[in-house]
């Protein structure tokens, strides 16, 4: 312990020192400006910028783009909750109850929240990070394959606490999002799958446009069919902060969005992504009033946007610890220190403790700048909200085009979006939530993967997925889980689910 | 005026620029460098050094483009479609001849074939290093692939994806060597490292700047490498031409090559820019870092190297086959 404190100490002087302050700053003020433009996401502002970071040194390039990183998940909330476009991927949680607190009128207490949210979890992840890293990471590399299928799995059966309102309607969604998973090549065969002669298809639909296309532009399309265009909301200066109520409610979903973040962070893949979905499932369990979730539950802003915060600092432990990326932006930043002539390995800490140590203490610093910027400006941005509708939505489409065009420089990808858009405003119309859509898109190509990888290692026999002990008690847990409901849902029938469906029938039938 | 004047201007107007084009001296415009793979990969992290030691030489700037998806296929595609007039290049991997061949194992119309690149240069070429667990019980190559051959299609190794580098050259040292392994594809060389060391899988093909520091930390082992030569940074790791199997050579190469149909005197231009590129001391130094060795080839050399690289890959290729007819 004595000796994290001298490493700590050699790490702040470093992260202190006046140029890593400011490619710490700038780096979250990119992020955040990357996380608040709709579409553009953590991994297309880092891969953007890392070019501009070849001419520094390692620990400003590092420093920098990880400031972009998680300054993105700062940033991300914004436009969820204003006006319901996921920031980026991970904010989709967001946009449900946050967007519902703001048409209420606490649209900057959601944001006063989300911020003080990711300050807490971006700082005490940083301390797993810290103390932990080493023997997580090992344990991070015991998930192979059949252990990813199980915790998916997992993942699948929270989907059904997703939902307010039909069960059925919601996993009619996930099967449907699960399918549009499937276009893309066939990692295992080299097929291409659903494509039809468009290259672009090969790599699957992106969750990016997926994303803004059901939520953004589902919502402008709405709106502009209203016959009469929703009242310009005015916020007053008293009624950003949130109240001590808000702040009751917010403390655990914290707490406990920052703990599952950060252990989903550290295993492969677009964890951040996964870890708002997760997160918002178990606020939802949790929660002694989950009739409230989708008509904007505090807790369903906190866990989330503390969740997806956490998980970065999560899939810094395997590329710190042992030099291998978690996910698609580890894999980047791996790449900026290869370029400066830094191996990353398991080495890395003793060899280059300058750079580790003052990274970490980077971090530190750059949540307490985020905070520090992201505060005021919840501000500012809530008065977008009285901009007129007929200025802002056509403003609100062009940055959403732009936005999810610069991910890839893809019109395919556009084109995407319109027609998502189009099916998420008519799904909306027919009482359908889209938001199991976008957590199948993002689990199929996973799942699906990890399946085939499985029984590749066991010569496609099922057994692996028992005989590995993680998986196995994964499994377990799973079917523990479907157990206990089928007895609730046995024992009594009427749960909140029928009672708002109950509600809902008596404000119909006259 | 008369109407026919006015016509008459309009056409002399639009023809100019025409033939001010077809005479200005090359280049006198930004040059793209398409890299077809996400900023990070090799393709992009070779082409920005390029890049920028080309535009010293060319006084033009050199922009590097990552036009990404379907494993490298949209970006040598848009290449392949875009006019040959040396303002659009490619810096290729050598899934530029894996791609074509895969797509006709389909049956599909190709998105692009490697006749319609010029090639350039030969920018570097790393061949593949075998790598096993420290604590595997394989001490050499020829160990591990007596194993192989005692226990058909038991012994697993991860790959970069199907068709991809990775499983190419284990593909290629399978069939030299006559025995059967199991192939679990990633989607990257660093998903199929951390599979490695997970313990999901034995074995696998890497490039050595990757696993060097693995070696060194005493997580892995090199067993042999799939080069000419042996490996300056693993003297004592024994190529497989060595070991009796000239036909397990393969290499992690990168290169730039032009549209076909690009004229001649563009193209050797662009060989000496980027002769002289290669030798400029700040690219020198950017590869060093990166610990890739520069292996500069261009004309007929080039033209050799790629050729036999390509008829490797393409046996390798039809040799895997549609993997869903082998069930």
């Amino acid at each position: 312990m004595l000796e994290t404190l001298g490493n700590l100490g050699l790490g702040f002087s470093v992260a202190l020192s006046p140029p890593i302050l400011f490619y710490a700053f700038v780096g979250c003020l990119v992020g955040t400006l990357v996380g608040v433009l709709p579409g553009v996401g953590p991994l297309a502002g880092i891969s953007l910028l890392l070019p501009a970071t070849f001419g520094l040194d390692a620990t400003r390039a590092i420093v920098m783009l990880a400031g972009i990183y998680y300054g993105a998940m700062y940033g991300g909330s914004t436009t969820s909750i204003l006006m319901r476009i996921p920031g980026e991927a991970a904010s989709v949680m967001t946009c449900i109850d946050g967007y519902a607190m703001a048409r209420k009128g606490r649209g900057g207490a959601a944001l006063a929240i989300a911020a003080v949210g990711s300050f807490v979890a971006g700082t005490v992840s940083v301390v797993g990070l810290m103390v932990l890293a080493p023997p997580l990471a090992a344990f991070a590399l015991r998930f192979g394959p059949p252990e990813y299928v199980a915790l998916l799995l997992l993942g699948l059966l929270v989907l059904a606490y997703m939902s307010s309102g039909s069960m059925v309607k919601s996993l009619a969604m996930a099967a449907f999002g699960l399918l549009l998973g499937m276009v893309g090549i066939d990692q295992m065969s080299g097929y291409f799958r659903f494509a039809y002669g468009v290259v672009e298809l090969g790599d699957g639909l992106g969750v990016v446009p997926v994303a803004v296309g059901l939520f953004g532009v589902a919502e402008i399309l709405a709106t502009a069919g209203q016959p009469a265009p929703p009242s310009v909301i005015k916020p007053k200066l008293r009624e950003l902060l949130p109240s001590r109520q808000e702040w009751r409610e917010s403390a655990a979903p914290i707490g406990r969005g920052t703990v599952l973040g950060f252990l989903i962070g550290i295993l492969p893949g677009s964890a951040h992504i996964i870890s708002s979905f997760v997160s918002y499932a178990v606020e939802k369990r949790l929660s002694k009033h989950p009739e409230q979730f989708g008509q904007g539950a505090v807790a369903g802003v906190a866990g989330p946007e503390s969740a997806n915060n956490s998980a970065t600092s999560g899939a810094m432990v395997p590329m710190l610890a042992l030099g291998v990326p978690s996910g698609p932006i580890p894999a980047v930043m791996l790449a900026a220190l290869m370029v400066h002539g830094v191996s990353p390995g398991p080495l890395l800490i003793q060899q280059q403790p300058a750079l580790f140590w003052g990274f970490i203490a980077s971090m530190y610093v750059g949540n307490v700048m985020l905070l520090i910027l992201n505060l005021p400006l919840v501000g500012l941005f809530v008065n977008i909200l009285r901009v007129p509708y007929p200025y802002l939505y056509p403003a609100i489409l062009v940055f959403s085009i732009l936005g999810v065009y610069a991910v890839n420089g893809s019109v395919v990808d556009v084109w995407i979006m319109v027609i998502m858009g189009v099916l998420g405003w008519l799904l909306r119309k027919l009482d359908f939530e889209t938001a199991p859509i976008v957590l199948g898109v993002v689990l199929a190509p996973m799942i699906e993967l990890s399946l085939r990888q499985s029984l590749a290692m066991s010569d496609g026999h099922y057994g692996i997925f028992v005989q590995r002990p993680i998986s196995a008690v994964l499994l377990a847990v799973g079917l523990t889980l479907v157990l206990l409901n089928l007895y609730s849902f046995a024992r009594r029938r009427s749960d909140w689910r029928t009672r708002i469906a109950l509600a809902e029938k008596g404000e119909e039938s006259p | 005026m008369t109407r026919r004047r006015v016509l008459a201007a309009a056409a002399l107007a639009l023809a100019l620029p025409l033939v001010a084009v077809a005479q200005e001296p090359y280049p006198s415009r930004p040059i793209t460098l398409v890299a077809p793979f996400p900023p990070g990969g090799v393709a992009d992290l070779t082409a920005r050094p390029v890049a920028a030691a080309m535009e010293k030489v060319l006084k033009n700037p050199v922009a590097v483009v990552n036009k990404t998806g379907a494993a490298g296929a949209v970006g040598m595609q848009f290449v392949a479609a875009s006019k040959p007039d040396g303002y659009t290049l490619l810096l290729a991997l050598s899934s530029i001849s894996i791609i074509p061949e895969a797509d006709k194992i389909f049956g599909r119309p190709p998105a692009f074939t490697v006749d319609q690149f010029a090639p350039i240069a030969l920018i570097s070429a790393d061949p593949t290093i075998l790598v096993v667990r420290a604590e595997s019980p394989w001490k050499t190559a020829r160990e591990f692939l007596d194993d192989a051959g005692k226990r058909s299609g038991q012994i697993s190794y991860s790959s970069s994806g199907i068709y991809g580098t990775l499983h190419m050259a284990m593909e290629l040292l399978s069939h030299a060597a006559g025995v059967k392994l199991r192939h679990i594809p990633t989607p990257g060389a660093g998903p199929a490292l951390t599979a490695l060391l997970g313990g999901h899988v034995d074995a696998l093909a890497s490039g050595p700047a990757v696993i060097l520091p693995q070696i060194k930390a005493g997580k892995l082992r090199a067993l042999a490498g799939w080069g000419d030569k042996r490996v300056a940074a693993l003297p004592e790791v024994p190529t497989f031409k060595e070991l009796g199997y000239p036909d397990a050579e393969f290499y992690i190469w990168a290169g730039l090559f032009a549209p076909k149909g690009t004229p001649e005197p563009v193209l050797a231009k662009l060989r000496d820019a980027t002769r002289a590129a290669v030798g400029d001391a700040d690219f020198r130094s950017a590869m060093d870092k990166m610990e890739t060795p520069i292996a500069f080839k261009q004309g007929e050399d080039f033209q050799r190297f790629f050729d036999a690289d390509a008829r490797r890959l393409a046996e390798g290729v039809r040799k895997v086959g549609r993997v869903e007819d082998k069930k």
